[in-house]
């Protein structure tokens, strides 16, 4: 796997390299800033590209548009945005129409290094990552009538997962159940919601986004 | 009141001497006289064949100009205009002496024969001030006198025959020449004069009346008589007769429409008494400026204000105004007890009625004191929203500043922290007591890193500087505690204290629908108009909110003041509250 960093701040920029080597990943080129990491993209296309969302020069939304570019430019690089916030509109925005290759996430989950490298590793194979911070708060959000009530709260954990990205494996591996399990919590929630089954797991996990974004 | 004095001398127009009575009556009964020579002139004339068309030609060309002449000066003494017009009305009627058969009144009257064009010249040229304004015009007026000189040659060389005095010699080929020189010569100043009126109303603003644009549609009189003189020159004898008529007819009415023209009614002192009316006792600064505009008919007119402890300038409305030069308009000091209080911007040309200006200036002069003070007051206002603006955006910086120091400072050095516990706890493999106690700091610093999100965030909102109004609202919509329907917002950025002002507004307003309304939705609406961003929050609850009810709201209705806007709370009791904040934007 093939990774390319732009982060500004020089400790967490090598701090990150050093993990992702060390976790056997290649770190095919960093950049302090937005410009630089769409020219490194361009020549040399990774598998995932990992972005600050604030780089210089005013600290804004630079990073923001450069990961909205290279998801453009490039629908096979995988853009993991890393954030100080998390915003539910940021996260719909770097979506767009399809939540294949995306993430965004708070930078403090790199110091948790099996989700992050896992997180990485979904959105490098086109799958997603999508911050627990916001799924909580869209799962939490306040609505008419409420069809979450519905669920059970294994089933609302199991909706989180899904919503964060995770695959069906990865959700029996947290809960410790069978993948067979899994699939029926999935099936139930389904149903329940009135959402249509999809295909691919980042289907799924825009088709939920979307659904619980009301 | 401060000492200061305003940047512009005053300078009031000349003053005026209005002919006297008796020097008027001497005039109109020198006019009479000769009107009624005129007459037996024209009955005693060999040389003449139709006596009494020409008698009347004579009075049409003549009385006119002596009798408007007499009025405009009587009237609108500071305009030289009417005094020229007498003296050309003599002029006309001396050149009528050469109808007699006396020797002496003959040579009088062939002598100043083409000074008719020039005093003619110069009246059309001079109109409405009186004097010419051009050099050009002045050269074009001094060659008409100066042509005078060529007639005086043609009869020293004898033309005219016996009752022509100054003959000397008798050279008729030279005396034609001349002559066909010097109606060329007249004929061509004639022209020059009609294209400098011409072009000066092009550049000049006219007199904006109806009589004002006649009596300058009156320069064709110049070119007709200069189509008489080159009827003369090329002997073009078909349709002589009509074109004369018709010349006679409009330099006989020209005096008239000069007249009406100075005369106008804005002049009289009625309009200025009516203005004193109009005025009362204390007018308010906007009043005074319309009812002088009124007043003057001249509907642009501009009070500037002078504020000595502002040292400037100012509009009723109390902002700061610069005293330029533009083409087209003119300034005019209003003076009370000596001192300069304000400045008249006004349409230049009003120029050409300096005594109406000055009865106005002088009216307002009385009553401006009380407007003077409301423009100070509301200069004062605007001066500290001002600084209230200032004030915000200084704060605003400073919490930014922060904001970022804590966000790319504090919060990078300690996620580097965690994630060097992070490896580290990842490569203990075997002692799992120091692998707990690492992992366990390591959860202590994603605490204080969200502690200090929550601090950074608390400090300043960082997504509304960084990705806009839309973003932001999503998330404050998302954890709203009642379901909050959100319209109307764009990913269009706004500048940042307007975008600020509108975040702050509806987190405030949604926090108030959480504490207070027992509401179960809410709707956030955001529209953008030509000058403003309105922002609009409207909830289901019980109603009973007020805005200065000490709660967020008068902070934040502070905030939009400061920006020139306004914040509004409809609350009836029991029928929901809504919020509407207008924030200019430009």
């Amino acid at each position: 796997m093939r990774v390319m960093i732009a982060e500004d701040n020089v400790l967490l920029r090598e701090g990150l390299v050093r993990l992702l080597t060390e976790s056997g990943i290649e770190v095919a080129g960093t950049s302090g800033n937005a410009d630089k990491l769409l020219v490194l993209v361009d020549d040399d296309p990774p598998d995932v590209a990992i972005v600050d969302i604030r780089l210089p020069p005013t600290h804004t939304d630079e990073g923001m548009k450069a990961a909205l570019k290279i998801r453009a430019g490039h629908p096979d690089v995988g853009v993991l945005v890393l954030s100080q916030y998390v915003e539910v509109g940021l996260a719909m925005q770097l979506l767009g129409d399809s939540a294949a290759g995306a993430g965004y996430l708070l930078k403090d989950r790199v110091s948790n290094v099996k989700d992050f490298m896992d997180a990485v590793g979904r959105v490098a194979d086109g799958g997603s990552a999508i911050d627990p911070t916001i799924v909580s708060a869209l799962i939490s959000k306040q609505r008419k009538r409420d069809p979450l009530d519905r669920l059970t709260p294994r089933e609302r954990e199991v909706l989180a997962l899904m919503a964060e990205g995770r695959s069906n494996q990865g959700i029996a591996d947290r809960f410790v159940i069978t993948l067979r399990a899994v699939e029926k919590y999935v099936s139930s929630i389904f149903s329940k919601l009135d959402l249509p089954t999809t295909g691919s797991d980042s289907k799924r996990v825009l088709a939920v986004l979307l659904y619980l974004r009301g | 009141m401060g000492t200061a004095v305003p940047p512009t001398a005053v300078v009031g127009p000349s003053p005026a001497r209005t002919p006297d009575f008796w020097l008027v009556l001497l005039v109109s009964v020198g006019g009479a006289l000769c009107s009624a020579a005129l007459v037996f002139l024209a009955a005693t004339s060999e040389s003449l064949q139709q006596r009494s068309v020409s008698a009347a030609l004579g009075i049409w060309l003549t009385a006119p100009y002596i009798a408007g002449g007499l009025v405009a000066w009587r009237r609108r003494p500071e305009s030289r205009l009417g005094l020229l017009m007498v003296t050309a009305g003599f002029v006309i009627w001396a050149n009528f002496l050469a109808w007699s058969s006396n020797s002496l009144l003959y040579t009088l009257g062939a002598g100043v024969q083409f000074l008719v064009p020039a005093v003619l010249l110069h009246v059309f040229l001079a109109f409405p001030r009186g004097h010419l304004r051009s050099r050009l015009d002045r050269a074009i007026v001094a060659a008409g006198y100066g042509a005078v000189a060529l007639t005086l040659t043609r009869m020293v060389l004898g033309e005219g025959g016996e009752r022509n005095l100054l003959a000397v010699v008798d050279n008729p080929a030279v005396v034609t020449s001349l002559r066909a020189v010097q109606l060329g010569l007249v004929s061509g100043l004639l022209l020059i004069g009609t294209a400098s009126l011409i072009r000066r109303r092009r550049r000049e603003p006219p007199l904006r009346t109806p009589v004002g644009v006649l009596a300058y549609a009156f320069s064709l009189g110049l070119v007709m008589i200069a189509l008489l003189y080159m009827v003369q020159l090329f002997a073009w004898t078909s349709a002589i007769q009509n074109v004369r008529y018709a010349t006679f007819g409009i330099i006989g009415l020209a005096p008239f429409v000069f007249m009406a023209a100075l005369l106008e009614a804005r002049l009289n002192r009625a309009s200025v008494g009516e203005l004193l009316v109009d005025l009362g006792v204390n007018p308010g600064p906007a009043e005074l400026q319309e009812a002088v505009g009124r007043a003057l008919g001249d509907p642009s007119v501009t009070l500037a204000y002078w504020l000595p402890e502002f040292d400037s300038y100012a509009d009723v409305n109390g902002r700061q105004i610069e005293i330029e030069d533009l083409p087209g308009r003119s300034s005019t000091p209003i003076v009370r007890d000596d001192v300069p209080v304000a400045m008249l911007l006004h349409d230049s040309a009003l120029d050409e009625e300096p005594r109406l200006l000055t009865s106005v200036c002088a009216a307002i002069g009385m009553t401006i004191e009380n407007a003077q003070l409301q423009v100070e007051l509301r200069a004062r206002l605007e001066e500290l929203r001002g600084s209230r603006a200032r004030i915000l955006q200084a704060e605003q910086s400073e919490r930014q500043r922060l904001e970022r120091n804590l966000h790319d400072g504090a919060q990078q050095r300690l996620i580097a922290l965690s994630l060097e516990l992070g490896e580290l706890g990842d490569r203990l493999d075997g002692d799992a007591e120091l692998r707990r106690r690492i992992d366990a700091a390591r959860q202590e610093v994603t605490a204080s890193l969200a502690e200090l999100r929550d601090l950074a965030h608390g400090i300043h909102p960082a997504a509304v500087s960084d990705h806009g109004l839309a973003v932001a609202l999503e998330s404050v919509a998302t954890r709203a505690t009642v379901p909050v329907q959100v319209i109307g917002a764009t990913q269009d950025r706004m500048s940042e204290p307007v975008e600020l002002a509108a975040f702050f507004i509806v987190c405030e307003a949604l926090a108030n629908v959480a504490r207070h309304a027992a509401a179960t939705s809410a709707v956030v609406e955001l529209e953008r108009t030509s000058a403003a961003l309105v922002v609009e929050v409207r909830d289901d609850g019980i109603g009973g909110a007020s805005a200065d009810g000490g709660s967020g709201l008068r902070g934040l209705a502070d905030r939009v003041e400061a920006l020139g806007g306004s914040l509004q709370v409809w609350s009836p009791r029991g029928g929901g509250t809504r919020l509407r904040a207008e924030i200019p934007c430009g």
